[in-house]
């Protein structure tokens, strides 16, 4: 029996590194050309989770809602984390749902796996949609207590607590790192400059074995996969996909060309002389000569 | 009316406004003003205040625009907690009797609209309140509108032209910094999936509306709340807390080298010459928004000390205003020109002459970074002992 049980939530994401990326002539980005893979966010949440396994001993299930090539994400967690199950929820009816719509399959999804869950973990945002909300809505309807940006934790197993160190900046104003103790269950948002250490013998023995096995099991990872429709996961489809999404994209437009703020000299970037005037036009702004 | 007011969750650090809320305050005025007009309506802009020894806050947050403030004033809430937050906040935005307090709430259920800071605390908060409302919610605004609209729609109106009255259009720049998504909050009016989503919950971004100018002439009903805890929430605890400055800093420094996707050719030694550049001018390094995502394989020093979140500048990251702004291979998004604009003087490189920064910048010098930035090494290291850089 495993002393925790955990799942993580990952999302199958556009590859944002250079070669791997496409953009369209317009800047925005060429989602045909562009290959897709496990997301970043993501596998920083799988790496936290993989923590827990090492440390303490735990069940992971990884789960993602998407296409079924959305597997492949699933893989590349199983690969980090070493995880035990991979659940994918797949149904046309789950397309274009917004976060609280994809919250409720979440939800529905975690509900089902086996044992009580201890732990949930998701990245901090995904890298597409950028908005933050599925994790945190996600965690409400389980009911789970939510720790956003969380740079670092450990679990209390004989309190059943977890003690997170959280980094929170609120631009340009201050940052704050809090340290809260919550009680299990609870939902975890990794933040991305999350870390994992493992200091002592044994953690590391238990994470080279983990990690060998975490190998193993990823290059056969379908046998771990189950596949979920909206009927077999039981999800009410008001609830889910377009019908269950309050919000619609109602339209998307080029962000107008505001007008020319500033009017530019032209420089010839190869000519010593031009830019060796740049150069003294540069200490003349530090030093406060050039009044604007 | 089921739904009214426009309800706006104030941050703040032991009774200090943080910067954003008076930014929502302003907004939610100018918008509730157009529509109390434009309706002839009287719908308040309504401040939500959790906190400790808040008080004198709320006075302050009518003198920027609220025509009311609901507070909840508790040792327990003296430090923001999600779980506990979320709980009073959809107390407060559910409670028919404060709502009273300001306005005939005869009918009230919910608020109209709702407000939130895109920061890391009202992302969050943002995300549980609307999923406890079970409503919909658009994050990172950067631009709203109230208007009637006509929305012919698969699901929401089962593709029949419908009329939605006083339909907030949240717009939100998308990660490419190129594109503007409008999204509403709609009632489904379609029979088979009838249902009411109200709030309008939007998160809007740091540093884009004005505040409107204090005036303490300006009065408002301060209503007080008390509210109810769970015993088992109050388990969740802060243990320790400490305010801490960011590593980067963009305020002291009287310049700032910034780099972007213009590195590409060879990310290492680019961001090694811009480093560089930094060094010699006393300067701060700043990158653009993709740069966070790690596009480029460098070597892990460099991708932790300079392609992470902290250096952001634009809308997703930090506004700044050095005296003299080099932007090396920065196309000019207008996420990032948001976040330099006030500069005082603006250098950019850059190969192509069409890039949107060549009108946000003082100096365009033509050409790659990998070219100018040794030439212009040079010729700053030549000039440097006549005029020392003070701090």
């Amino acid at each position: 029996m495993a002393n925790l049980n955990i799942a993580v939530i990952v999302k199958l994401e556009p590859d944002f590194s250079e070669g791997n990326v496409s953009y369209n002539a317009d800047g925005t980005l060429n989602r045909a050309e562009t290959k897709s893979i496990l997301g970043p966010h993501s596998a920083v949440a799988s790496n936290a989770a993989f923590y827990a396994k090492v440390r303490y001993g735990a069940q992971i299930a990884v789960t993602t809602m998407g296409p079924p090539i959305a597997d492949t994400a699933l893989q590349q967690a199983q690969l980090l984390c070493d995880a035990d199950e991979l659940h994918l929820y797949s149904d046309r009816i789950f397309a274009g749902a917004d976060t609280l719509a994809t919250a409720e399959v979440l939800k529905t999804g975690i509900s089902k796996i086996e044992g009580k869950m201890d732990i949930v973990f998701s990245g901090h945002r995904a890298s597409d949609g950028e908005t933050g909300q599925t994790g945190p809505q996600t965690a409400w309807k389980l009911g789970f207590t939510f720790l956003g940006n969380v740079i670092h934790y450990d679990v209390n197993m004989q309190n059943k607590t977890v003690r997170a160190r959280r980094m929170i900046s609120l631009q340009g104003f201050y940052d704050v790192v809090e340290e809260v103790e919550a009680p299990l269950p609870v939902f975890i948002a990794i933040d991305p400059s999350y870390k994992a250490s493992f200091n002592t013998v044994s953690q590391r023995l238990a994470f080279e074995k983990y990690q060998k096995e975490a190998k193993t099991r990823a290059q056969d990872y379908k046998q771990y996969l189950k596949v979920f429709n909206a009927q077999q996961l039981g999800v009410d489809p008001k609830l889910v996909g377009l019908p269950g999404s309050p919000t619609i994209v109602y339209k998307v437009e080029r962000i107008p060309k505001a007008k020319a703020s500033r009017k530019a000299e032209v420089v010839d970037g190869i000519s010593r002389e031009q830019v060796a005037k740049v150069a003294s036009k540069m200490y003349e702004v530090l030093e406060g000569m050039v009044i604007k | 009316m089921k739904y009214q007011h426009l309800y706006v969750v104030i941050e703040h650090e032991e009774g200090k406004p943080v910067p954003v809320s008076l930014e929502m305050l302003g907004e939610a005025r100018r918008l509730m003003d157009g529509y109390n007009k434009k309706y002839s309506a009287d719908e308040k802009v309504v401040a939500v205040v959790l906190g400790h020894d808040v008080r004198k806050l709320c006075e302050e947050l009518i003198f920027y625009g609220a025509d009311a403030v609901i507070y909840a004033d508790s040792p327990e809430l003296r430090y923001t907690r999600n779980l506990i937050d979320t709980k009073v906040i959809s107390q407060i935005a559910t409670n028919k009797e404060l709502a009273a307090k300001f306005s005939d709430a005869s009918g009230f259920v919910k608020p109209r609209y709702m407000f939130f800071a895109a920061d890391n605390i009202g992302r969050q908060l943002s995300s549980t309140v609307l999923a406890e409302l079970e409503s919909g919610l658009a994050s990172d605004i950067n631009k709203l509108v109230i208007e009637d609209l006509v929305i012919k729609h698969e699901h929401k109106t089962k593709g029949q032209p419908e009329k939605y009255e006083r339909t907030l259009e949240m717009y939100r720049p998308d990660f490419s910094g190129f594109l503007w998504t409008t999204i509403l909050c709609l009632d489904n009016r379609n029979p088979a999936i009838e249902r009411e989503y109200h709030p309008q919950g939007c998160s809007i971004i740091p540093g884009v509306f004005a505040p409107i100018e204090r005036d303490d002439k300006r009065r408002g009903a301060i209503v007080d709340y008390l509210p109810k805890f769970d015993e088992r929430d109050l388990r969740v605890k802060i243990i320790d807390r400490k305010i801490v400055k960011s590593a980067v800093d963009f305020d002291s420094n009287k310049a700032i080298v910034s780099f972007g996707r213009g590195i590409k050719d060879s990310p290492e030694e680019n961001i090694k010459l811009v480093a560089q550049l930094a060094k010699d001018l006393e300067a701060e390094v700043g990158v653009s928004l993709p740069i966070s995502k790690k596009p480029f394989s460098v070597s892990e020093g460099t991708s932790s000390t300079y392609m992470i979140p902290d250096r952001v500048i634009g809308t997703s990251g930090r506004k700044v205003a050095p005296m003299l702004y080099i932007a090396a291979g920065i196309s000019g998004a207008m996420q990032h020109i948001a976040g330099m604009k006030e500069a005082g003087f603006v250098v950019a490189i850059n190969p192509d002459e069409n890039s949107p920064i060549k009108d946000e910048c003082d100096i365009f010098i033509k050409g790659r970074m990998e070219d100018v930035i040794p030439l212009l090494l040079e010729e700053l290291r030549k000039r440097k002992p006549a005029i020392k850089v003070r701090k």
